[in-house]
């Protein structure tokens, strides 16, 4: 049992990283990896949302979907939920904690239409893991993509000073130096299932 | 031809405003299902399903939709119609179901739906919504298309599934994978960059001000506007 | 407010559009679906069964069926069955999936996964379709691989049994062995099922071997076809035979000098006379190492190590391979009782038609000329006797 956890936990933040062999939640990686406060805001506030996501569409899919045998609507309404829970949760930052949503608050409403959050969500499901498991899941997803988000905006600082050819300014330059991080996360595959033998 | 005719609705997404390769939108599935040409090929045509539908149906109720709500109606009408095509994809192609995976249901939260409903379907009439859905499924297609080829014909040394015999002994099989992706979509970007003599028209008001990750793109275009 | 919930039920209105679509699709294609993952989980089946309709798996419970069998799915519209077994060919863990059509024959079969080493067996179940129980017998075995194919052939008829037992009919499922134990326990009950081969030193006239009851209750001699049980305190049926045994069971053997006599190859390590002058003789044979030569097994070390009882004029009584370390499933066959039984009462002149092991060719050489070599110790020592 707790092997499992472990297995789910590891292989998710390191060989079945959402970002970098998965291609879930893309969009933020390029785009707010630029500054290292930014990044590490924005791997923390998709963190928590994907706990939280996970946490509500799992009993909503195996309470309410199954029991009404009404498996189709779950697109709709994971994707509803989830949005609900974002605005949900930037108003009681708003409103209790102040500070903390001044840190991540402005990173949440880009969250509503992450697929990596939507993924982990669907995903859960489609794997069959018990409630535990997902939640386990969604936190290994979540700090696999604050992971990939720290390296990658310590990379970008560097590509950002460096002398670039024409043609590959900006996102092609950006992109292939994603892929070498990809490449290196390629390493880990396999150990995970190794280690516990 | 005029700028707003209903050809050039029809043909901007194809290559001016292609969402992939120059709209930068929907990156995602560009990367995940670009592996194999059959997928690519198979998800471009899905996406461009759903687009189709949902801009007809939104610029439909364009004013009925009131302003606040817009964008969590606009997700329960895209949600819907990808449910739609899944299930179908899932009856009748029941491979193509299998190579796509989680990625169909993803379309939902691809960006380029939600940007062509937010820009173009709830500000036009119905015919041209359509024109706009096809051409931006079409431009969709192709650029995944075109990258899928790279990638399964020097990776995999087939094409479609079918084997390259000459090729065999060549082939980069890193660039099925994950990082073969990026590398790909990062050197097509740059190859678009230098056919069109760096003119591609990377304008905020194309990608960005729909977008509902506008704040997260807003970051990505304002810097690529500053190093050109 | 008001525009608040104007706003709310335009939503709602839209989600109940879309569920009601979604709904109706789902009307559609659900059936589509279910058919779809039916069709993929029966892929297998149809491969060995390409007209089936459907399948049902078959409560095995219910039946007596053979002891490799592991699965069997029933033709949802009666023609035939599929059997899942799981065998030891060269290697254990051999999966093997055949389909029985109605009459009896097969319809396909597959080799599912296995550990065998020349992997062939993956292509060979294609050449039992459209075959009955006797021709499967008559198959072509893979070449070289003789383990794997009779193990396959045996899982096919394991499955062709098994398809006549699941249609109702009453066959005997137990193997060869299992039906012979029975018939010892029947012979003699009151040796409660546990027997162990005698090894013989005399001729018993008719009698083709001699099982006794582990508790020492009696015996059970094999006259033919006919299972003789023997009690050891006063016998009342087969008393000429009862009496052989007594006196077998009974006489001493003595050593004879080996040292005394020359031409004896080394090989043969031991001498015994029986009251009866026959011999019994211990040989080491060489096993997997070169043909003919002196040579053990060269990755075991060991010779294989035999008891031959012979008689004075060079008939083999019986014969039982003490021990071996040869190749597992290929030359250890050597090792077991139903190889040295065939060299029971063959003469020096029999033994090259002796049959052989497949792929062990080595090992029965060098079986072979060890049995010879007893052999020419016999004749020496009557010659020396004379």
């Amino acid at each position: 049992m707790f092997k499992t956890l472990i297995i789910i936990l590891l292989s998710s933040v390191f060989v079945d990283n959402y970002v970098l062999s998965r291609f879930l939640g893309i969009c933020p990686f390029l785009g707010v990896s630029k500054k290292l406060d930014q990044a590490t805001g924005m791997g923390i506030a998709v963190t928590a949302v994907m706990l939280l996501a996970c946490a509500v569409t799992w009993p909503i899919q195996y309470f309410v979907l199954n029991a009404l045998n009404m498996g189709y609507m779950q697109n709709i309404v994971f994707i509803l939920v989830i949005a609900a829970l974002v605005q949900m949760l930037e108003l009681l930052l708003k409103k209790f904690s102040p500070s903390l949503h001044k840190g991540l608050g402005v990173y949440l409403p880009l969250i509503t239409t992450n697929c990596a959050v939507l993924g982990v969500a669907i995903n859960n499901i489609n794997d069959g893991f018990t409630f535990i498991e997902s939640i386990v899941s969604a936190l290994g997803v979540g700090l696999g993509f604050l992971l990939a988000m720290v390296l990658f905006s310590g990379l970008r600082t560097r590509i950002h000073d460096a002398n670039v050819p024409a043609p590959f300014r900006g996102l092609p330059v950006t992109l292939i130096a994603a892929s070498f991080i990809s490449l290196a996360f390629m390493g880990f595959g396999g150990i995970v299932e190794n280690i516990f033998k | 031809m005029r700028k707003d005719s209903n050809l050039d609705v029809l043909t901007k997404g194809i290559l001016k405003e292609n969402p992939v390769l120059v709209l930068i939108l929907g990156t995602c599935p560009t990367l995940a299902t670009t592996g194999t040409v059959d997928g690519a090929v198979g998800m471009g045509l899905a996406a461009l399903a759903v687009l189709l539908c949902s801009n007809v149906f939104i610029s439909l109720l364009r004013n009925i939709i009131p302003e606040t709500m817009r964008i969590p109606c606009y997700i329960v009408i895209i949600a819907g119609f990808v449910t739609i095509v899944k299930l179908f994809v899932q009856a009748y192609l029941p491979d193509l179901y299998a190579t796509l995976g989680v990625y169909l249901d993803l379309i939902t939260v691809n960006c380029i739906i939600l940007g062509r409903a937010e820009m173009f379907a709830s500000k036009n009439p119905v015919v041209k919504s359509a024109l706009d859905g096809i051409g931006m499924g079409i431009g969709f297609t192709i650029a995944l298309t075109a990258m899928a080829i790279v990638r399964e014909v020097l990776g995999n040394a087939t094409f479609a599934g079918n084997s390259i015999a000459f090729l065999e002994p060549y082939k980069i099989s890193f660039l099925t994978k994950a990082p073969g992706g990026l590398l790909v979509y990062g050197l097509l970007i740059a190859l678009v960059y230098v056919i069109t003599k760096g003119k591609a028209p990377l304008k905020k008001s194309f990608s960005c001000a729909g977008c509902p990750n506008a704040a997260t793109c807003h970051t990505a275009c304002t810097e690529k506007g500053d190093e050109q | 407010m008001l525009k608040n919930i104007k706003s709310v039920g335009v939503l709602v209105a839209i989600c109940s559009v879309i569920a009601l679509l979604l709904a109706l699709t789902n009307q559609i294609t659900a059936p589509i679906i279910e058919k779809n993952s039916a069709a993929a989980a029966n892929k297998a089946l149809l491969e060995v069964m390409p007209e089936g309709k459907g399948f049902e798996q078959v409560d095995m419970s219910k039946y007596t069926l053979p002891a490799t069998v592991t699965e069997a799915y029933k033709e949802t519209s009666g023609k035939g069955y599929v059997i899942k077994l799981t065998t030891t060919g060269y290697g254990p863990g051999m999966v093997i999936m055949c389909g029985v059509s109605a009459d009896g024959k097969v319809t396909g079969a597959v080799c599912l996964s296995s550990n065998e080493t020349l992997s062939k067996e993956k292509e060979y179940g294609k050449v039992f379709a459209g075959k009955d129980a006797a021709a499967v017998e008559a198959t072509d075995t893979i070449g070289g691989a003789t383990m794997t194919t009779g193990a396959y052939k045996n899982a096919i008829k394991d499955a062709l049994t098994s398809a006549k037992v699941l249609g109702g009919e009453n066959v005997d499922v137990r193997t060869p062995e299992q039906i012979f134990q029975d018939n010892l326990a029947a012979a003699l009950p009151a040796g409660e099922g546990k027997f162990t081969k005698m090894f013989l030193t005399e001729v018993l006239e008719g009698v083709d071997a001699v099982y006794s009851a582990d508790n020492g209750a009696g015996y059970v001699a094999i006259v033919g076809e006919e299972f003789a049980g023997i009690e050891a305190e006063a016998p009342t049926a087969y008393p000429a035979i009862a009496d052989a045994i007594k006196a077998m069971t009974e006489s001493t053997l003595t050593d004879v000098d080996l040292t005394a006599y020359e031409g004896i190859h080394k090989n043969v390590t031991s001498a015994k006379k029986t009251a009866g002058g026959n011999y019994v003789l211990e040989v080491k044979g060489a096993g997997y190492g070169i043909v003919g030569g002196d040579e053990y097994h060269p990755a075991s070390g060991e010779y294989i190590v035999i008891r031959v009882s012979m008689t004075a004029d060079g008939k083999i009584i019986d014969c039982l391979t003490v021990s071996q370390a040869e190749t597992p499933n290929l030359g250890s066959v050597c090792g077991d009782e139903s190889f040295s039984s065939r060299f029971d009462g063959k003469t020096e002149a029999d033994i090259p038609a002796v049959e052989g092991i497949g792929g062990a060719t080595m090992t029965t050489d060098g079986y072979k000329t060890a049995i010879l070599r007893c052999f020419a110790a016999v004749q020496i020592l009557e010659g020396g006797a004379e």
